[in-house]
């Protein structure tokens, strides 16, 4: 995306850089409250990279719209006439007023309020009131269509980036973050649960996001619902069998792991093993994924009872149950929203009971959630003293203690305790794409996942 | 009530309850605000042990979404049973949010948020055997901390079950006002 502006100015490639020294696991605390920063992170990661827009199940008809983000950029996403689906900037090419202002719905064109400027379902300026008397002919509506953006799907997963350069979704997201899409198909073909919640928290997005790789803090933070019965910490944490997925560009997956000897004996089961296996389980324990998730998830991947983040801001949570984005709203305020998937094969009894099961873990009134968002929120506030965030923010945890195994599947991970290898990644991979200049330039300075001792 | 129950019903159903003679409707007015307001009392004096008592084993405690929609869509504007919620609750999960807040651990509630529920606009819509429909307005005031406050306002539909002198509520349907929760948590109850 274009640069050039006062914050590239201010914040030059060397002192993007030096925000997080991955040698250390220190982080400047300016990285969640500087409003250069987050102006460069609108165009440099957001603008940048693939956004998650939304599931195909969520466009059933043609005409079906909703509107989604690519970092504050508005974007329609419609499945048009001819069963297409088409992404857009949420902008009239007159004076600049959204098209859609509600945030989903059905539609045979979109009327702009202001003039009534038509645009048909793939963005074609197809009407404007008074062309031949107020503009006299003179203009010229081929050129005039909504800003179109590159819109992909993986999986029936749509993703779009304005960026021409970005390499396709498919390379994009790699083994780790198709892994991560891959956990939410694993057991069969899934569909959206009609709803998503949506709510704002006064945090910056990125203490959202390292979060999903933190098991540290899920004891101490989610302890009330352990006491109120709502989940047993010690059978979900798994504290020692810690399983950390690097992928290029910032992907990681991070969290509980089968271990290697229990994966052994899974890949001896028939399918109808594991789902026997899987039912004769204690409640809410992860299913089995059946023989050809590994297929989509790789061999280390698919041992994964952990949280995969595709770079920057989708979280696939509860064995791929919830994907939440996190989306930027200034430096300070983040919104979340909650996208439920459920099996299409699974009967209303069964998929009722899924639903009532999510609808008690995230979201902002979730059992788990609701303690999740006043540290981060806390921990945003604090970096806006200037005696404090002059501490930096420690993410040391198991740093030189681990070592990285690169398999013949190509995937790179670690296994071990607890540590903070998923969140030191993210950062360092967060340095690189803002101080890459372009595309070129990322592709040609990002790291690849380590190797030896990390 | 034939009416979808996320339309406010703007006239009063139920034939029965409307033929019923105003003084009994007036006496039956005020014991319902009463409870109301005692109801109201517990929550904002945090005392969830207690209000829990006064719910129906068979409660169902439910707060759809809501979506910015066009008038053309307004069927899709709520979330139905079954689908996404806020609040999707029975007994059980009633319960756990109030061993939660028991539990000394529930720091998004320590310190604890001061709240004033306003309960408001309130109107019987049926009487049936001994379960009283009644429609409300409510505004949940929350101000957390030094300088973070929330409203929640909108509407429910409460289901009271006569037990004795008193009720037990049997359903809250809470329709809020609000698509994008503008709050960090909703760790209060309505």
């Amino acid at each position: 995306m274009a640069d050039g502006t006062q914050h590239a100015q201010a914040w030059d490639s060397a002192s993007l850089q030096a925000l997080f020294d991955p040698a250390t696991g220190w982080l400047d605390r300016r990285v969640l409250t500087d409003e250069g920063i987050y102006q460069l992170e609108l165009e440099r990661i957001f603008a940048r990279g693939w956004n998650f827009m939304c599931h195909e199940s969520q466009l059933k008809a043609p005409g079906e719209y909703l509107v989604s983000y690519i970092g504050e950029d508005q974007v329609i996403v419609v499945r048009d006439e001819d069963g297409q689906v088409n992404a857009m900037l949420n902008t009239c090419r007159h004076r600049g007023n959204a098209l859609c202002r509600a945030e989903q719905g059905r539609a045979k064109s979109f009327v702009c309020s202001y003039h009534g400027w038509n645009y048909a379902l793939d963005g074609r300026l197809i009407g404007v009131p008074g062309q031949n008397t107020f503009y006299h002919g003179d203009l010229d509506r081929s050129q005039l269509g909504l800003a179109r953006v590159r819109l992909e799907s993986y999986l029936g997963f749509y993703f779009a980036t304005p960026a021409d350069d970005a390499p396709s979704l498919h390379d994009f997201l790699g083994e780790t973050g198709r892994a991560g899409i891959g956990m939410i198909c694993a057991h069969g073909e899934v569909e959206v649960v009609e709803g998503v919640q949506k709510n704002v928290i006064d945090c910056n997005w990125k203490i959202a996001v390292d979060n999903i790789f933190d098991w540290y803090h899920v004891p101490y933070s989610h302890a009330s619902a352990n006491t109120a019965g709502f989940f047993e910490i010690a059978k979900i944490q798994q504290p020692k069998n810690q399983l950390v997925v690097l992928g290029e560009y910032g992907h990681a997956i991070g969290g509980p792991g089968i271990p290697q000897d229990a994966q052994a004996e899974i890949d001896r089961m028939s399918d109808d093993e594991r789902a026997a296996a899987s039912r004769a389980a204690p409640q809410f324990s992860p299913k089995i994924r059946p023989r050809e998730a590994t297929e989509l998830m790789g061999r280390a991947g698919v041992r994964s009872e952990g949280h995969p983040n595709i770079f920057p801001n989708l979280w696939i949570t509860i064995s791929g149950s919830q994907i939440c984005l996190r989306l930027p709203r200034g430096p300070s305020h983040t919104e979340l929203w909650w996208f439920t998937l459920a099996p299409k094969a699974a009967p209303p009894e069964a998929k009722r009971e899924i639903v009532r099961r999510i609808n008690h873990v995230f979201g902002p009134a979730g059992l788990l959630e609701q303690d999740d968002g006043e540290n981060w929120s806390q921990s945003t506030r604090a970096a806006r003293g200037v005696v404090g965030r002059q501490l930096g923010l420690n993410l040391q945890m198991g740093l030189g203690r681990d070592k990285m195994v690169t398999n013949d599947g190509g995937e790179h991970y670690i296994e071990g305790l607890i540590s903070e290898h998923g969140q030191r990644w993210l950062y360092r991979a967060w340095t690189e794409w803002m101080a890459a200049r372009d595309w070129a330039d990322l592709k040609a300075n990002h790291s690849l996942p380590p190797t030896g001792i990390v | 009530m034939d009416t979808l129950e996320h339309e406010s019903a703007v006239i009063a159903t139920g034939a029965s309850w409307a033929d019923t003679p105003l003084p009994q409707r007036a006496m039956l007015q005020y014991e319902v605000e009463q409870f109301l307001y005692a109801e109201a009392a517990l929550l904002d004096a945090r005392r969830y042990r207690n209000w829990l008592g006064l719910v129906a084993d068979d409660i169902e405690y439910w707060m759809p979404l809501r979506r910015t929609v066009t008038n053309s869509d307004l069927d899709r504007e709520f979330t139905k049973l079954g689908e996404i919620a806020l609040f999707d609750d029975d007994h059980m999960y009633l319960e756990m949010r109030v061993k939660k807040l028991e539990a000394g651990s529930a720091w998004s509630e320590d310190p604890p948020s001061r709240s004033r529920h306003f309960v408001s606009n309130v109107r019987i819509l049926d009487v049936a055997g001994d379960e009283i429909t009644l429609e409300a307005c409510f505004h949940l005031y929350r101000s957390r901390l030094e300088s973070d406050v929330d409203n929640w306002i909108g509407r429910r539909v409460d289901v009271l079950r006569r037990t004795g002198e008193s009720f037990r509520i049997a359903k809250r349907h809470l329709f809020l006002d609000h698509t994008v929760i503008q709050s960090t948590n909703m760790s209060t109850i309505f």
